[in-house]
């Protein structure tokens, strides 16, 4: 007699890998199908660990993965002076001189330039570890209207 | 008691950040506060932002903005990311001596004997002219000052040169041309109350970006605010533009002349202005007339112009009546009118719509001629550490001038040289033919940065020369023909005053010792200057604060006074403008103004003095439109103009070294239009030849709008792709600043 058990013994292992297998190959197919179909939105990891001796030009691949981040900074005050990605987030795979990071830390990067307004809102609004949560650096209306020029606003093809 | 809870805060930020993610760089965020902040001022660019060093255990660990400094706090990319230079693996710490054709490190004895004894064996043999200094507008004032002494009062040589002559000359010749005296009438102060800014021949953006920044700030506060970009390439500078005017390369002067001509048309000049404070001369120095004005002019109708710059006559209406109709306009340049054939008169026809407008001498209106370097513009124009200058705007040829200098440094009349020495490029030159035969580099990288390259590196590598190089970097090109090489204490490791562009002094102050046995230049060249033979009563100096000391004392009696600027001023205050005659005076925003500048008497009886000019009249010239030295043609079609990108500065031997600037520009490339691309087939990233009649190389290609139709752009930091080695050493006459900025190219797809 065949008891649960030992069915369980002998396939169960089965059904978790399985599916795994499965989906990791479907994952596969689906990365091959995104990279052949749409040729400039690959995935920006490949392309982060293909040419890291370029990995600073982060706008240029950006603006096709990651386009309205792109464009926000594009538009932005740091956009406009080319205040670069990599000044507040450096290098994606840590080799650069900041540290990389999504949100910049506050004492060791944004403090380079705006020391004098990180006091202030210290002394007016108490500590806080992060500028992005009340001045969203992508997204910041302030930034958007910061030179009131046409050609600021140019989408860039 | 805040620091405590900050850093609790950021550990435990730092690690749930941790848990999150996992990995060491989470650490990274965790930075514990400095020990200290020094104040220094930035290494790069000639916008010479004031800097706070952070100093933890004795080393560098970041920077920020000086606040009291004009830049109000801010950093560009470069500015922000300094730190990393100073530890590269790169930096020199022994000093270096060529043995069968390598350099091994040796000891200082050993490498300052051997120079000291290859400069006297030169002197010896073939006199004084043999020998020379080549130095730099990123050495401090205090270095440029004594090797200009060291060599001058001596050596009795007059070859003293330096990069700046590849940089500012124009603008000297410039300035000194129209207004008798140096250095520009404003300052950057204007930038906040002018009302129309008039760039030509700048990449502000780019090249200067926090001055950009406060331009685009003005403009931002002010939607009135005028801003006219005239470039033949559409910068990112030109971003903020209301206009921007593209134009046939070289013919910016045809331009200039038409929009003076307008001006006059439209009856925008200021009568009032012109008549009282102006005296008009044509190129052979004949007086003339307003009249006579009008009628040189007659030759640059807008019309006219256009034909020649490709810009619609309408367009250049335009922008002459805004720039004579604004109530404040404030004009800036930098290397696209410098690095000309014609830059002196390029600079001139600045400063003559000025003068015609009176846009001068107020809060605002002012003409501003940008400096590349930290340190051109003051230590190197203003010591007179160039061939033809002595301290303070003196001149070598000038017999009461040298007499002033002898008396000040203690020599006996007359025995300065009374002959300037080699400009720059006749310097090398004369390297190359072997009338130079020791030469001293300080600070800068001639093997990379002289135009038409190949024709100076060949007389640089001719053995019977001796090149004695004194350097922080062991990559930089230059040292491969160095015969010795001493490692030099760089930026933050010594003390120091730059001076930026806008007459601005500041201290940089020591934050960190020098590695291994690198020493400050000061102390390299007062120790070799000895051991040559100058007189040690020359060379009196510890260090850089006593030549400081001297250097005000020399400056005194000038239009030049730094005496208010002592070295005690300069470490508690965040950079001054001279001239500043006392302690208790602020500095000179604005110069020529009575009221304004210290140099003219309260009583004078008119508002303004230009007293470099012996009539007190500023001088309008008529200066015709002419061409550049070599103008694109059937075989070679293109204009090839040089510059830079905002990662990388000068050669890249300090911004190659940040890993995030050199991986955003990791080599040069060239930019070209569009149009012109798709015409020869080309695409983004082809490779494409570059043929002058010096030499070719092969670039990767950027296609956008950037150039006009007809012009390509390449950068000139990449030391592998060495663009200078097709650029032409035709130089401006006057000035003798090379042109950089415009030769004829062939394109072609490989
Ligand atoms: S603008 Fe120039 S001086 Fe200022 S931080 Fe940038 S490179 Fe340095």
């Amino acid at each position: 007699m065949i008891s649960f058990s030992s069915v369980w013994f002998r396939w169960g292992k089965w059904f978790i890998i399985l599916p795994l297998v499965l989906i990791a190959i479907l994952g596969v197919i689906f990365f091959i199908y995104v990279n052949l179909a749409f040729p400039e939105t690959r995935c920006e990891f490949v392309t982060h660990l293909e040419s890291p001796d370029a990995a600073a030009d982060c706008f240029e691949c950006h603006l096709k993965c990651t386009p309205k981040i792109a464009q926000d900074w594009y538009e932005s005050k740091h956009g406009v002076i080319l205040v670069k990605c990599f000044v507040c987030h450096g290098q994606p795979d840590g080799k650069g001189s900041v540290p990389y990071a999504v949100d910049p830390d506050v004492d060791g990067t944004c403090r380079k330039c705006h020391d004098p307004s990180i006091n202030r809102m210290e002394h007016l609004y108490g500590l806080e570890l992060n500028c992005n949560k009340c001045h969203p650096f992508h997204q910041n209306s302030l930034h958007h209207k910061a030179y009131v020029k046409p050609i600021a606003k140019k989408k860039i093809e | 008691m805040d620091v405590t809870r900050r850093e609790f805060l950021k550990c435990a930020a730092a690690s749930s950040a941790l848990m999150a993610i996992g990995g060491p760089l989470a650490f990274a965020a965790t930075e514990q506060p400095v020990d200290k902040w020094v104040k220094g001022v930035c290494r790069f660019c000639g916008t010479g932002c004031g800097v706070m060093v952070g100093v933890k255990n004795k080393q560098a660990v970041t920077v920020k903005g000086d606040p009291n400094n004009h830049n109000g706090g801010f950093l560009c990319l470069k500015g922000a990311l300094m730190t990393p230079i100073i530890y590269a693996k790169e930096r020199l710490t022994q000093p270096l001596i060529r043995k069968n054709g390598e350099l091994v490190e040796a000891s200082w004895d050993e490498a300052l004997d051997l120079t000291a004894s290859k400069f006297k064996d030169a002197i010896k043999k073939d006199g004084p002219r043999s020998v020379a200094y080549y130095g730099s507008g990123q050495a401090l004032t205090e270095e440029t000052y004594l090797a200009s002494k060291i060599f001058k009062a001596g050596l009795k040589s007059n070859n003293v040169e330096g990069n700046p002559r590849l940089c500012m000359a124009s603008a000297v010749g410039g300035y000194v041309t129209t207004y008798g005296k140096d250095e520009p009438c404003g300052s950057f102060s204007d930038i906040d109350a002018a009302t129309c800014f008039f760039l030509i021949g700048t990449n502000t953006s780019e090249c200067h970006p926090i001055l950009f920044k406060r331009i685009a700030a003005r403009k931002q506060s002010d939607p009135n605010v005028k801003v006219i970009v005239v470039d033949p390439r559409k910068t990112n500078t030109a971003r903020i533009a209301d206009i921007h005017v593209g134009f046939v390369p070289g013919t910016d002067l045809a331009i200039m002349n038409a929009m003076a001509y307008v001006i006059i048309q439209e009856e925008l000049d200021d009568y009032r202005f012109h008549s009282r404070y102006v005296s008009f001369m044509d190129n052979k120095k004949n007086k003339l007339t307003f009249e006579d004005y009008k009628k040189f002019l007659e030759d640059y109708t807008p019309e006219k112009a256009e034909k020649l710059s490709g810009v619609p006559a309408a367009t250049i209406r335009k922008i002459a009546m805004i720039f004579a109709e604004s109530s404040a306009t404030m004009s800036l340049w930098c290397m696209g009118l410098n690095q000309r054939i014609r830059g002196v008169w390029a600079n001139n026809l600045v400063s003559n719509l000025h003068l015609l407008t009176g846009q001068i001498g107020k809060p605002g209106a002012t003409p501003f001629s940008l400096t590349g370097q930290p340190n051109a513009c003051g230590g190197v124009r203003d010591t007179g550490g160039l061939s033809h200058l002595l301290p303070a705007g003196r001149l070598i040829k000038k017999k009461k001038h040298r007499n002033e200098v002898e008396f000040l440094w203690g020599m006996e009349p007359d025995s300065l040289n009374p002959k300037p020495g080699y400009h720059t490029i006749a310097l090398f030159d004369a390297l190359g033919k072997g009338k130079v035969k020791a030469l001293l580099i300080l600070c800068t990288n001639p093997a990379q940065s002289l135009p038409n390259v190949n024709k100076y590196r060949e007389a640089m590598a001719r053995k019977d020369n001796f090149i004695a190089v004194i350097e922080c970097f062991r990559d930089a090109e230059t040292l491969k023909f160095a015969d010795v090489v001493f490692p030099a204490a760089f930026w933050c490791e010594r003390e120091g005053v730059y001076g930026c562009s806008e007459r601005r002094y500041a201290l940089i102050g020591k934050a960190i010792d020098p590695p291994g046995q690198a020493r400050p230049s000061v102390n390299i060249l007062v120790d070799l200057a000895k051991r040559i033979g100058v007189d040690p009563k020359l060379v009196p100096f510890k260090d850089s604060s006593d030549i400081w000391e001297e250097w005000r004392r020399v400056a005194k009696s000038t239009p030049y006074n730094f005496w208010g600027i002592t070295r005690d001023r300069l470490r508690k205050e965040s950079g001054i403008l001279w001239p500043c005659p006392t302690e208790d005076h602020p500095g000179t925003e604005i110069r020529y103004v009575r009221g304004k500048d210290p140099n003219i008497p309260k009583d004078y009886p008119k508002k303004y003095d230009f007293y470099g000019k012996p009539d007190h009249r500023a001088v309008i010239w008529f200066r015709p439109y002419k061409g550049a030295a070599e103008e694109p043609d059937k075989e070679y079609p293109f204009v090839l103009t040089t510059g830079r990108v905002i990662d990388h500065w000068h050669t890249g031997t300090m911004t190659m070294k940040v890993p995030e600037l050199r991986r955003s520009f990791p080599k040069a490339y060239v930019e070209i239009n569009d149009k012109d691309a798709k015409k020869m087939g080309i695409q983004n990233g082809d490779n494409v030849l570059l043929t002058t009649r010096r030499d070719k190389m092969v670039f990767q290609a950027r296609v956008s709008d950037v150039c006009r139709p007809g012009l390509v752009f390449v950068p000139w930091f990449d030391v592998n792709l060495m663009i200078n080695k097709l650029t032409k050493d035709a130089f401006d006459p006057g000035s003798k600043q090379p042109e950089f900025k415009i030769c004829a190219t062939k394109v072609s797809k490989v």
